[in-house]
């Protein structure tokens, strides 16, 4: 039992990553860049491929990230930079984006052909034991990691002025930039963010995964439905998203069947989506907001 | 409607000839092509399944404004429901068809239904998640073979006596396309065309035209995933069927035809389908740089040409014309001065009121935010057949309060009695039946299509069935008498606000904003209403303008419609109302003669800043 939450919570932290990256760029630009997973494959492809020539590791690593964050900025410059010019709300980067997705992922497939390439084990070699469970140190790192960005996130967002303007910008750009919000510089950044998330995400699976051009279409629609258990709106939601689908699918695999985890998350995205179509949190959120404002009425009909 | 009828004329036979030439040139191309090899067969076949999909697609991405990215998952259901009831259970095929339509309309029903209620994305997301989840099922169950797919049955060939007429599965293609160009076609052509735009670009306008805008988009929707039941249904036939037939890819290729060959147009959607399906053949390179290549053409069309092939050859054609008239083109005759001598004069109302007010809303309580009150215990009384001024200080509550009676908004706590019914609870598109219609402060119409096309959505809810008739719409008498008498009554609308044939013509987009207040004036009352409201009417308009409307308006009025009017310009107010009701911060200040009103202290002080 321990050890599925293990296995889920190392899996969901991947997801929820990629969730994030989905998440971040969506809370400031209102786009959902489809080419996610295909810019996690590429680190994980290029950190497989240096490494094999001899690379030392944390080079591999290094370059692998700054591929990633390459990538996301293309997408950005080819791909939703020009579509937005023209409307902030027309789905166009829709298309856009998916087609980059193809064009990275096959790009990929005719470079380094369409076989899985072996990946440096990293930290998977030894295990850490928690309360009899056994994790490998890998899984130990993204839970960490993911733990790490949520804080990091939500301590941009409250504390600083960075991240409060982040917040005016995707609630309004044109005002945001009124008060002296750089709008432009906010969504290229936002992008590169979400390339370096990406980047991490492909370091951290890789050495389950192994390198194969066509990883990313499955890791881009997990993130895609974990973002859409936390909402789309809300980017520690949607960490948190990844790691209720990672435990869920844990659970499906060992208790319904081993194929369970291709079709259950679905099932739940869908039952997701019917009950609470703004995410599991925003839905908590406004049941919150709902009390307050009728504890507010109650207080003000006694006044 | 009974003197616009003579306006009638018949139909132009130009254009009954131009439609049997387009079919018997349907028919021998089909023939043709019944004779052809296999492989080309197999080509065309897989084009013109694609051509259904892109345009069930554009019924609701085109006209509607909703990307549905679940096309891929209605079309694999019908595909699959359709062998599996054949191979596995022998139903026969003509029987399978009309069922795997209905089936996804209750798909669509359903999916509409619940993702419709949010937002746009909302649609697009679960479109998607439903394609991902029917590519799952497909993938894992065993009926449907799982990875590897199952055979599609095989589709009877015409006994030996038809032998001459070549392969019949072309035909049943053929036959399947040409009856989706037909329905779109006519919808296209009907009178509910101009309504699903008003629903897209427009729908406070639409609502307070009486269009239940969920409602019709819903019912699109599930229109388009019946028309998706045909695509599958046919595509069955050409051979095997597997899940990376239909993942969410697909969705994204049908979008990517609709959006290359031209949104919203009748043979953009088959340009683009027959590109995208060919492409693969005639690019015969390595699978991968083909998808490369492909990939490409998706960011192409999107970031380069987001008008489609139509849309670029439609605006070369408009470059050649205006390089060869002369006239500029856009507006003609802008005689923006009442014609009211040859403008028909509105019909009398012929219903009987017994209630002396044509409008009674009675202790208001509003707010948008709990807490923050912005109507309080307002009152609005109408006498039937007067101008009534609704004027106040900004900020007032003025538009909230016009918004609440035409049901854009509900109040907290009041009742609005129209004409006798109480509406307060009735949501904005229910209102024009009881009488009431309304133009907005910023005028808000569909600025793509014409004025005369804008003045007709007005007409809605004077003709039942429009959205279920438009499916055959020019096949019906009904249709061709119904479309006649809307021109006529558009065109009559506008006449009498001063606008021209030049001025119908005109798209929205191309008109000044004061013709466009003039445009929706006719829209608001073409309709005839026994009670019109206009919020500012006068926003933007020049002092011959002004004259115009007051015109209008003391027309209207002498034939028995009540107005009220929401204005700034206080001089026009006192010398067009005859009643008039003063709000000033959300409370009631004056209401009463024009007269008393005038002389009231009160209403000096907060509003005239005496």
């Amino acid at each position: 039992m321990f050890q599925v939450i293990l296995i889920g919570l190392s899996n969901g932290a991947i997801y929820g990553i990629v969730a994030m990256a989905y998440a971040l760029v969506y809370y400031v630009t209102r786009v959902i860049n489809f080419a996610n997973g295909q810019i996690m494959m590429a680190s994980v492809m290029v950190t497989a491929v240096l490494t094999m020539h001899q690379v030392p590791i944390p080079w591999a690593i290094l370059a692998a990230i700054a591929t990633s964050v390459a990538l996301s900025l293309v997408v950005y410059f080819i791909g939703v930079g020009p579509v937005l010019r023209f409307s902030r709300f027309s789905f166009a980067w829709l298309v856009s984006t998916l087609g980059l997705g193809i064009i990275i992922e096959s790009l990929a497939a005719v470079i380094w052909g369409v076989g899985s390439l072996p990946f440096p084990a990293l930290l998977n070699s030894k295990d850490a034991i928690i309360f009899g469970a056994r994790m490998p140190w890998q899984g130990v790192l993204a839970v960490v990691v993911s733990l790490f960005l949520i804080a990091a996130f939500e301590l941009l967002r409250r504390k600083t002025l960075f991240g409060k303007m982040g917040t005016a910008i995707s609630t309004d750009p044109e005002i945001a930039s009124s008060v002296g919000g750089n709008v432009l510089a906010y969504t290229i950044l936002v992008f590169a963010l979400a390339g370096l998330l990406l980047g991490v995400a492909g370091i951290l699976v890789g050495p389950n995964s192994f390198a194969d051009a066509y990883l990313g279409e499955g890791f881009g629609i997990s993130g895609f439905v974990a973002l859409m258990i936390g909402g789309v709106d809300n980017p520690s939601g949607a960490m948190t998203g990844g790691f209720i689908l990672g435990i869920l699918q844990a659970f499906a695999v060992t208790y319904i069947n081993p194929q369970a985890d291709s079709w259950f998350p679905f099932a739940v995205v869908v039952v997701v989506l019917l009950l609470l179509p703004n995410g599991v949190f925003t839905a908590v959120g406004a049941i919150k907001q709902l009390t307050e404002r009728l504890g507010a009425r109650t207080a003000g009909a006694k006044s | 409607m009974s003197e616009l009828t003579i306006n009638q004329r018949r139909p132009f036979s130009f254009k009954k000839l131009a439609i049997l030439l387009f079919l018997v040139l349907y028919l021998v191309l089909t023939l043709a092509l019944a004779h052809t090899s296999n492989y080309d067969q197999g080509l065309f076949l897989v084009g013109v399944v694609f051509a259904i999909l892109a345009l069930s697609l554009d019924l609701v991405a085109g006209t509607l404004g909703l990307y549905s990215l679940g096309h891929a998952g209605l079309f694999a259901i019908s595909a699959y429901t359709t062998t599996i009831l054949n191979v596995n259970y022998h139903w026969n095929l003509a029987l399978i068809l009309p069922f795997v339509i209905c089936v996804n309309g209750v798909l669509g029903l359903i999916i509409g239904a619940l993702s419709l209620r949010v937002s746009g994305l909302y649609f697009a997301i679960t479109t998607y998640i439903f394609t991902l989840l029917v590519t799952v099922l497909i993938q894992n169950l065993a009926i449907t073979g799982s990875y590897q797919g199952i055979p599609g049955p095989p589709f009877p060939n015409f006994p030996s006596s038809l032998s001459s007429m070549g392969t019949a599965l072309v035909w049943a293609c053929s036959f399947a396309l040409l009856v989706t160009i037909a329905i779109i076609w006519s919808i296209r052509r009907s009178a509910a065309y101009p309504v699903l735009l008003s629903v897209r670009d427009a729908e406070p306008f639409a609502a307070s035209a009486g269009v239940r805008t969920s409602r019709t988009r819903v019912l699109v929707f599930t229109l388009s995933a019946s028309i998706a039941a045909l695509a599958g249904w046919a595509f069955c036939f050409l051979g095997f069927l597997g899940p990376s037939d239909f993942s969410g890819t697909i969705s994204i290729n049908i979008l990517v035809m609709v959006i290359l060959g031209g949104m919203n147009t009748l043979v953009g959607p088959i340009i683009g389908a027959a590109f995208i399906s060919l492409f693969p053949v005639v690019v015969a390179w390595n699978p991968l740089w083909q998808e490369v290549l492909f990939g490409a053409i998706f960011v192409f069309v999107i970031v380069v040409i987001p008008e489609g092939i139509v849309g670029v050859f439609n605006r070369a054609v408009r470059n050649i014309r205006a390089h060869f008239s002369k006239k500029p083109p856009g507006l003609v005759e802008p005689t923006a001065t009442v014609a009211t001598t040859a403008a028909p004069s509105i019909e009398k109302l012929d219903e009987v009121f017994t209630s002396e007010f044509a409008l009674e809303a009675r202790h208001i309580d509003f707010s948008y935010v709990p807490g923050v009150p912005v109507l309080v215990n307002v009152d609005l009384v109408v006498r039937r057949g007067s101008i009534h001024g609704l004027i106040g200080p900004n900020g007032s509550g003025k538009s909230t309060l016009v918004n609440l009676l035409s049901g854009q908004l509900s109040p907290n706590a009041g009742s609005i009695i129209l004409n006798g019914h109480e509406v307060g609870h009735l949501p904005a598109a229910e209102r024009p039946k009881y009488g009431l219609m309304r133009t907005f402060q910023s005028a808000a119409m569909v600025r793509s299509i014409t004025t005369k096309d804008n003045v007709s959505i007005g007409l809605y809810s004077k003709y039942r069935w429009i959205l279920s008739r438009s499916l055959i719409w020019p096949f019906l008498p009904s249709g061709h008498r119904d479309g006649y008498s809307i021109d006529a009554g558009a065109r009559a609308a506008l006449a009498r606000v001063g606008m021209g044939p030049g001025w119908a013509r005109a798209k929205v987009a191309d008109i000044p904003h004061g013709v466009e207040q003039l445009t929706q004036l006719a829209a608001a009352y073409v309709g005839t209403p026994s009670v019109l409201i206009l919020d500012e009417p006068l926003a933007g308009l020049s002092a011959g303008e002004v004259e115009t409307i007051a015109g209008i308006l003391r027309d209207l009025s002498s034939s028995g419609v009540t107005i009220i009017v929401v204005e700034h310009q206080t001089r026009f107010i006192f010398s067009v109302c005859d009643e008039i009701t003063v709000i000033a911060a959300g409370e009631l200040v004056k209401a009463g003669a024009a007269s008393d009103v005038r002389a009231d202290s009160r209403v000096r002080e907060v509003y005239l800043g005496q």
